[in-house]
């Protein structure tokens, strides 16, 4: 019965790994092979304040938590700055370096000896010793650890982490501080590791470094991945897996090292064909099992003006002003000294031959590139070198030609995602004031809602973005545009690569768009699109601004119709 | 003093013979990296596998060490090759993303390693049958094992860099390397140039294991060390630099040594990855790598 007990205590303590885990992996999309180390880094703070400097046990649990807090977010450093496999390699040296450091600095660690001897913690006077002691209290802490994961994954905070994990040039379009949110996350889930960790410390009443080594860290990473990212129930399910089969295979009485290896071959097995065969993991991202789904429904009353009018009066003048813009790629100038100024409530469009500069324009205004030189002004207000997120927080956001949805995200979602100023997305809100956050999620999702019924896709708000149409893609990019609250609105190709049937609806939802009192500006290579639904157009040629006028204009013009079939002699 | 300037010595000709395999190791799987975009970490079990059939050869057959590095050779490639074609390339069929290629490279890793060990044993095995001896040049003493890590590595990766500059296929990897679709359009197959480099690189990885299994020992575990140091050397050189791998090298292996001047040796693992810390903080494009990634 106790050795039954301690199993599932076992699987308790490892599932707390794999929330901590799974909200960076699942969620964030962020590797760490370091998770074995970070519980090592508790589980040594914990047992020697403990033991060495008779801290008592509430206590330890909150210094091992302060330890993996600040150092995850510490390794996360260079993490903020570069991702993918940078991020693998970082987190595996420092896995590799902790372990080696538990190894050989015997003055603090002892060593492959260990530290033995952690006192137990006592509650009510009572040392807890035995596994039937400690299950109330590992049970306790395992059930606060996945309502505080599910809190945060479930939430409009998660909702940001999983634009991340999909998107992260995209979530900086949407006006989120990916920086803010990237070590949120690791601090979040390195302070869950520190509580399994300070908890393991006092379970064992003994610790060596051989539990904290880079196969640990491969085992959580296989127990989230085959449970299913983005989802905690699978974490636990994993947990059990893990926990469960090495105790079903001891009944093979063979010697230890060889049962450890058929459980690795059979895990490292499971792994390569689960992501051959099944990535999304045993309880996938988007079950039924294990959170709730409402049905997503449409608002009865949808008309498309009312939820995309410009809230406040308009100011005076024009609504974006540049000038002297300049950038470089090598020697060639992709912007050269270009200024340009788009006319609230007016679609202006930018036109001219590939490579002449027009997705540099709209880099540069967003912030997505550094302008080597001039100003940029919004409604008066100097936006130059703004950070792409602030630039869309003032009022100015732009579309990819590449459509970039959260394509693993339902449709709502990426509606949901972009709209500005969510309690839910502040940690100090989500656990304090529930009332205020669920009330806002559900004038949210109504306004969300209303932005797909305007583009005409409410009707597939429950679906998975990625599983959608090129066109649909593309409305679904101009919903999400358009509920980040931006007034001056930049499409990237909005009309190309989609079917006639397409261009009419989305030309359409432009015009309506400028009516309401939206600026727009729109690169564009359907010529005949433009003349429909631009009042003014820029040409450029070679990083320039070479001619402007009315659509027709400029169409008219024998010069530039060469410059831009190419039939000339250039 | 003196016995100051001879440690430096002893410790800088350490770095460099360590160094030297690092880069041989580095360009090996910085190669495979920047071609095909895989994390491989299965790169340490290629390294294994290889040992293995080397230990195979000259330990168990007695069939000599020349033969036995040939074996190491030809057993990566072979097992290079089997990685790509039966594990990687259905992966990129069913479009995996980068992650989920890491993750079965990670299950590949540990499920060959448990292989390995319930085959041979958890015993650590030797390449028995080189001439060991001391070689004293002034304050630097060093064995003849070691003075063959450095010449073979050097040899390899120098013979690595013209091959690739020279030939027709070197050619075809450099430019996949830089950007598959332009590649795709002048002829070029990224498929095939996938399993080259594959083959190559692991053929390269398993001389290196039996370069190690020379002066320490085979294990079924013996991979993950050297190749972590490769992923760091190429890191810090710059992803997609030959000579940047190179580089990365022997800047991670004089780092690692030269440390034991100022710090204890048990600190030498800290050193590299500060290193490493640093470079991605302040030039995450690596030390030879292109301003823009």
């Amino acid at each position: 019965m106790e050795f039954w007990l301690h199993v599932l205590n076992w699987i308790l303590l490892l599932s707390i790994l794999g929330v901590s885990l799974n909200l960076l992996l699942g969620y964030a999309g962020l590797v760490s092979m370091a998770h074995g180390a970070l519980f090592g880094i508790g589980a040594y703070a914990a047992a020697l304040t403990a033991r060495d400097l008779g801290v008592p046990f509430p206590l330890t649990v909150v210094i091992a938590v302060a330890f993996t807090t600040a150092v995850a977010a510490a390794v996360t450093l260079p993490a903020l700055r570069v991702h993918g496999e940078y991020l693998i390699l970082l987190t595996l040296a420092f896995q590799m370096v902790v372990y080696g450091l538990m190894l050989s600095w015997t003055d603090l660690t002892e060593g492959r000896t260990g530290v033995s001897g952690i006192p137990r913690p006592a509650i009510a006077g009572s040392a807890l010793t035995t596994p039937t002691q400690f299950l109330p209290l590992i049970a306790l802490v395992t059930a606060l650890a996945f309502a505080v994961g599910w809190r945060i994954g479930e939430s409009p905070f998660g909702r940001v982490l999983k634009a991340l994990r999909d998107d992260e040039r995209a979530t900086l379009a949407i006006g989120k501080s990916v920086l803010r949110y990237k070590v949120a996350v690791f601090a979040i889930s390195g302070a869950v590791a520190g509580v399994a960790s300070a908890l393991f410390a006092h379970y064992q009443a003994f610790i060596n470094p051989f539990s904290f080594t880079l196969d640990r860290s491969i085992f959580l990473v296989a127990l989230v991945v085959l449970g299913g990212t983005a989802n905690l129930l699978g974490t636990f399910v994993g947990a059990v897996l893990f926990v469960g089969l090495p105790e079903v295979l001891r009944f093979l009485e063979a010697r230890q090292d060889i049962v450890d290896a058929v459980r690795n071959l059979i895990f490292g097995g499971l792994l390569v064909l689960f992501m051959r065969f099944r990535p999304e993991g045993l309880v996938p991202e988007h079950s039924r099992l294990g959170r709730r789904r409402r049905p997503v429904t449409a608002p009865p009353d949808v008309t498309g003006a009312a939820v995309i009018a410009r809230s406040g009066p308009a100011p005076d003048g024009p609504a974006l002003v540049a000038r002297g813009l300049a950038k470089r790629f090598g020697g060639i100038r992709a912007a050269d000294d270009l200024s340009l100024s788009l006319s609230r409530g007016k679609v202006t469009a930018l036109v001219g031959p590939n490579g002449a500069g027009k997705t540099t324009v709209f880099n540069l205004l967003t912030g997505f590139l550094p302008t080597e030189a001039g100003a940029i002004s919004l409604d008066g207000r100097d936006v130059t070198g703004l950070a792409p997120w602030r630039a869309v927080r003032a009022g100015l956001a732009r579309t990819f030609q590449d459509v970039r949805l959260f394509e693993r995200m339902t449709v709502l979602d990426n509606v949901m995602v972009a709209i500005p100023d969510q309690p839910g997305e502040r940690l100090g809100p989500l656990f304090l004031a529930p009332g205020r956050v669920a009330r806002a999620e559900r004038e949210n999702r109504e306004r969300a809602l209303r932005y797909l019924a305007f583009v005409g896709l409410a009707h597939r708000a429950g679906d998975v973005a990625g599983a959608l149409a090129f066109g649909e893609q593309k409305l679904v990019a101009l919903a999400r545009l358009l509920a980040t609250e931006a007034d001056v609105l930049l499409l990237d190709e909005p009309a190309s690569g989609v079917d006639p049937q397409w261009v009419a609806r989305i030309l359409d939802l432009i015009r309506q768009c400028a009516r309401a009192g939206r600026t727009v500006c729109l690169v564009e290579h359907n010529l005949e699109a433009v003349t429909v639904v631009a009042d003014h157009a820029y040409f450029m040629e070679a990083g320039r601004i070479v001619a402007e006028g009315t659509p027709e204009a400029l169409m008219a013009d024998a010069r530039l119709g060469e410059i831009y079939f190419g039939t000339g002699r250039r | 003093m003196d016995a100051d300037l001879g440690l430096a010595a002893q410790l800088a000709a350490n770095g460099l013979i360590a160094g030297s395999l690092y880069a041989l190791l580095g360009v090996s799987w910085g190669m495979i990296f920047a071609t095909t975009r895989i994390f491989h970490f299965a790169h340490a079990l290629t390294l294994a596998v290889a040992t293995y059939a080397a230990v195979v050869v000259v330990d168990t057959a007695r069939l000599g060490l020349p033969l036995g590095f040939v074996t190491a050779a030809a057993a990566g490639c072979l097992f290079g090759l089997l990685v790509e074609i039966a594990v990687y390339r259905p992966l990129r069929r069913a479009n995996a993303t980068q992650l989920n290629v890491f993750l079965a490279s990670l299950g590949f890793l540990i499920a060959g390693e448990s292989v390995l060990l319930i085959v041979f044993g958890p015993e650590a095995r030797t390449l028995p049958g080189f001439p060991l001896e001391g070689i004293a040049l002034g304050p630097v003493a060093f064995t003849t094992i070691e003075a063959l890590w450095a010449a073979a590595s050097w040899a390899l990766v120098l013979a690595l860099l013209a091959w690739l500059r020279l030939t027709r296929w070197g050619r075809a990897i450099r430019a996949v390397a830089s950007n598959p679709e332009l590649a795709q359009c002048v002829g070029v197959d990224p498929p095939r140039v996938f399993v080259l480099v594959f083959a190559v690189g692991s053929a390269l990885a398993g001389i290196g294991g039996a370069l190690i299994a020379l002066r320490d020992t085979a294990s079924p575990f013996m991979g993950v060390q050297p190749v972590l140091a490769a992923f760091i050397a190429v890191f810090l050189g710059g992803i997609g630099s030959i000579p940047g791998a190179i580089v990365g090298g022997v800047v991670l292996g004089l780092a690692e040594n030269m440390g034991g001047l100022l710090l204890p040796g048990h600190w030498q693992g800290v050193i590299a990855f500060v290193v490493l810390f640093l470079v991605l903080v302040f030039r995450p494009s690596g030390l030879l790598g292109a301003a823009a990634r």
